[in-house]
């Protein structure tokens, strides 16, 4: 099979994991040096494909053969899908050829499992230590680790890449039993805290040999069991806390051909993916806490976001007089971002903080205007019910919504 | 490195302007670089010359404002004694505005400078709210270095090389790309970091810039297209492109919301966009897979689900108990470790956040003070049986970290299974609770407290209970003199524990 087919076939079975960002690598740079390849800690998306996700790295399985049967999964055996293996010079060709033309800013490379979880292992690392050692190559790489490879294997592949991930795949044990049979939550984990101490023990001793420096991350699929957004986001909050991740992405499940019963035909409404990167970037970067965004379970609205939706819930913080609120809070009124949060702190310490400011810092004015008070304004819709100012603010557009805001923001 | 020519070596190489007797002579001051700007504005400013008393001139980017005021014969007269009175003291630039004066400097807008030099001359009147989004000139400044960090950024991410044959000599990789600002010198180090050895050249409309594997050098035009070369590696970056979208998810707005529309006929793949729009639209929506991929002959693996299933060590029964909620935010239950007929059994609480990890009991911050307690109490961890009441850590969130939460009754009850099975195969003849949750779950009472039991050891079950405090206890008070105290008790505990081992009895 020629390099192209291979790569049609490799790259179209990788698509289906959403992580991208090839953010939170150390500075390196190729100048004056062999070899190629340069990070700044920031990431970059070089295209982005009319799904609207971006390509920031070559993403491709080293091959879709597989032994496991996960149900959600259109590389599993009983799955009747072409089958094709890169070696793993093919591999490290892409890269570098890729990396020259500006096409990526590293590599993304995970695989199915082929004989046993240390064998799979053990080529995805030769891989990674082909480009660095042999290629010099200082792009960012980011691997798969399967969760039952031996942990010496792992710590190797901390050596290479910049993040390593393991996939929890499903929010529950059940659904993990149920529909990935091979997989097992208890080693996932395992294979997580093996990881987390790895990375704590760096940061212990920083002249110690470098591990993962851009830590490490995980993907839940949604909509392919039956786990509502509550129980969805607790398992986010859990895995956070525990295992120090980066980051969780969220994949909305996709049809596959062929799809097996035990899934649902249909996948779930992109927006509910949308409301959990959402409600996610809250818990990561706002200080929401999974029972103030989701206090019963269900799931998260359609219609508003979920900033929007806690403060609706949450009148007796609002109106919010943006001249004495605690900077904190001010992030947490609907239309306010953390950034503009901070320039309001900011301003304030200069003047007062009028109405025609925040039109000014691009707030939307839409969705602030019933929750502040400010030197010159009081809002007049202070008294209406959440019901009706729902209605007014809900997002019209409820069929698509950009998917991936803040995907880069790693 | 430095570029030839870059901007900021002019002001080194070129004869100095006065700026101060231009704007005198009502003559537009001459400007080529950031550096040029510099020079000229702290000499205007030192003079007292009001932004609007003076007209700058650029190259064709540079920024010339040829119709502004002056030039209309409305620029203010200056004062007849300017240069009489003695100079202001220079300005005192912070770094950040600086920066992003630096920034706004590459904007292209033909009253750049103008505008620059009346953001210094507010600065320099005291006029902080200069920095300010709400600030008029603060908003537009910050949209000028905003929009010139999103050019850099776009150029980074959308400028495509071409490979050239080797026998074509260098440079190897040619790009062609343009830009709405002036980006090109910083964009040029990033690809010279990025590119090592090899070498390379960009074209722009306005200036080419070449990288020969050490040096950067910079020229005029060179190209008026995109580079006209062959290139087959972009068969296989289309390939990738096509593969990697996810037809079932189209959602063509996003990416026009992200690669400006200028952008576009630049970009290899942008020619195959349509045809993936129209085929994911006309139904191949339903599955992720690529149309091609599903044409090609499938095949599944044959093997048996019991061959595919991973070895795995038997899980234990407590790794598989269910006997309370805790299990499902822990990594895993953490058992008892020691030898197994070992007199002493230290019982402690729960596993903290490193063991959960670690999977074995006393290796984080409680752990390492225990040991020393040890140490102190000449107590040999390995000839004693450390665990825990409860098996399972429990914790909740606090931010992206992992607050120790106590056990609740129902909880220490539940695991107290587990301290039963490991006291009927150790037979420790001591026992030393650490702290209340042990002492709550050795007397299977809720009630009891610390205070009525702390020094002095009572037989319970046919051995001798010995409570103390937990190491995490020390570790938590705030004054050094009651956590000396604390850590004292504990090895005195540890010590009458080991007494009581050796079949002494307490006075």
């Amino acid at each position: 099979m020629e390099l192209i087919d291979k790569l049609e076939i490799l790259a179209d079975a990788a698509k289906y994991d959403a992580s991208c960002a090839s953010s939170g690598a150390p500075k390196r740079s190729s100048e004056g040096k062999d070899g190629i390849g340069a990070t700044n800690g920031m990431g970059i998306c070089h295209s982005y494909t009319p799904d609207g996700r971006c390509v920031s790295l070559l993403k491709i399985l080293l091959t879709n053969f597989c032994i496991y049967d996960c149900q959600y999964c259109v590389n599993r055996r009983t799955s009747n899908v072409p089958r094709a293996r890169f070696t793993v010079d093919e591999v490290v060709k892409l890269t570098v050829d890729f990396y020259l033309r500006n096409y990526i800013d590293g590599l993304f490379l995970s695989s199915g499992i082929i004989q046993s979880a240390d064998y799979t292992m053990e080529q995805l690392v030769a891989i990674a230590r082909e480009l660095r050692e042999v290629h010099q190559f200082r792009g960012y790489i980011h691997l798969k680790t399967i969760p039952d490879a031996d942990p010496a294997l792992i710590d190797a592949a901390g050596r290479y890449a910049d993040r390593l991930s393991v996939n929890i795949e499903l929010p529950t044990q059940d659904s993990v039993q149920r529909l990935a049979p091979e997989k097992n939550v208890h080693t996932i984990k395992l294979a997580m805290g093996n990881i987390r101490l790895k990375l704590d023990e760096k940061e212990a001793e920083p002249k110690a040999p470098k591990f993962a420096p851009a830590g490490q991350s995980t993907q839940m699929i949604v909509g392919a069991d039956a786990s509502d957004d509550q129980r969805i986001l607790t398992t986010a909050e859990t895995l956070y806390g525990s295992y120090k991740l980066k980051r969780v992405y969220y994949s909305a499940f996709s049809p596959i051909p062929q799809s097996p019963k035990s899934v649902p035909l249909a996948p779930p409404p992109m927006l509910r993916e949308h409301r959990l990167y959402q409600a996610d970037f809250l818990l990561r970067s706002y200080g929401f806490q999974v029972n103030e965004l989701l206090p019963t379970s269900g799931n998260l609205a359609l219609d508003i976001d979920p900033k929007l939706a806690w403060a609706l819930a949450n009148r007796e913080h609002f109106p919010m007089d943006l001249n004495r609120a605690e900077p904190a809070m001010i992030a947490r009124i609907p239309g306010i971002g953390l950034r503009n949060a901070k320039r309001i702190v900011e301003l304030r310490r200069m003047r007062q903080v009028r109405y025609a400011d925040l039109a000014r810092l691009k707030c939307s004015m839409k969705k602030i205007a019933p929750f502040i008070v400010t030197a010159d304004y009081r809002p007049a819709r202070d008294t209406t019910p959440s019901d009706a100012l729902r209605r007014s603010m809900a997002d019209v557009q409820q069929q698509q919504m950009p998917l991936w805001p803040e995907l880069q923001a790693a | 490195m430095s570029i030839d020519g870059e901007p900021g070596d002019a002001d080194e190489t070129a004869a100095p302007v006065d700026a101060v007797a231009l704007a005198i002579a009502g003559h537009p001051i001459p400007v080529e670089s950031f550096g040029d700007f510099r020079t000229a504005a702290r000499d205007l400013i030192v003079r007292r010359i009001p932004p609007e008393s003076v007209q700058w001139s650029g190259t064709q980017h540079a920024g010339g404002d040829l119709l502004s005021a002056a030039n209309t014969g409305l620029v203010p007269a200056l004062p007849a004694d300017l240069l009489d009175q003695p100079p202001a003291p220079p300005p005192r630039i912070p770094r950040a505005l600086m920066e992003m004066l630096q920034g706004a400097a590459c904007y292209r807008a033909p009253d750049r400078w103008g505008f620059l030099y009346k953001v210094l001359w507010r600065w320099q009147l005291g006029q902080q709210e200069i920095l300010s989004m709400a600030d008029e000139d603060g908003a537009r400044l910050q949209h000028m270095v905003k929009a010139v960090r999103h050019e850099e950024h776009d150029m980074h991410a959308y400028l495509r090389f071409r490979e050239r044959p080797p026998e074509a000599g260098d440079p190897r990789f040619v790009a062609w790309f343009e830009p709405a600002h002036d980006v090109l010198p910083q964009v040029a180090q990033h690809f010279a970091r990025r590119m090592g050895k090899i070498s390379w050249m960009i074209g722009t409309p306005d200036a080419t810039v070449a990288w020969d594997g050490s040096t950067l050098h910079a020229t005029g035009p060179l190209m008026r297209s995109a580079a006209d070369v062959e290139d087959s590696g972009e068969a296989l970056w289309l390939t990738y492109y096509r593969s990697i979208f996810n037809p079932a998810r189209l959602n063509a707005g996003t990416m026009h919301g992200h690669i400006r529309s200028r952008f576009w006929k630049n970009l290899p793949e942008a020619a195959v966009v349509p045809h993936m729009v129209s085929q994911a639209a006309a139904g191949a929506r339903k599955v992720g897979q690529l149309d091609t991929v599903g044409k090609r002959t499938g095949t599944t693996i044959p093997i048996a689900p019991e061959k595919a299933a991973p070895e795995r060590q038997q899980p234990s029964s407590l790794d598989d108990c269910r006997r309370c909620d805790l299990w499902q935010n822990a990594t895993q239950a953490v058992a008892g470790q020691g030898v197994h007929h070992a007199k002493i059994m230290l019982v402690g609480e729960q596993p903290g956040d490193q063991e959960d990890l670690a999977g074995k009991p006393f290796v984080g911050p409680a752990g390492a003070l225990l040991d020393k307690a040890m140490d102190e109490a000449a107590m040999d961890r390995r000839k004693i049986y450390i665990t825990n009441a409860v098996k399972h850590f429990k914790w909740e969130p606090r931010g992206k970290r992992r607050l120790h939460k106590t056990p609740a009754q129902k909880e220490v009850m539940a695991c107290h299974y587990w301290l039963e099975t490991e006291l009927e195969t150790v037979k420790p003849e001591v026992l030393v609770a650490l702290g209340s949750t042990a002492l709550k779950s050795i007397l299977q009472s809720g009630s009891v407290t610390m205070k009525d039991h702390i020094g002095k050891p009572f037989r319970h079950e046919g051995r001798w209970v010995v409570v103390t405090y937990h190491p995490s206890y020390a570790l938590r008070v705030p004054s050094a003199e009651a956590r000396h105290e604390a850590v004292a008790a504990i090895v005195a505990a540890l010590k009458l524990a080991q007494r009581l081992a050796d079949g002494e009895t307490p006075e």
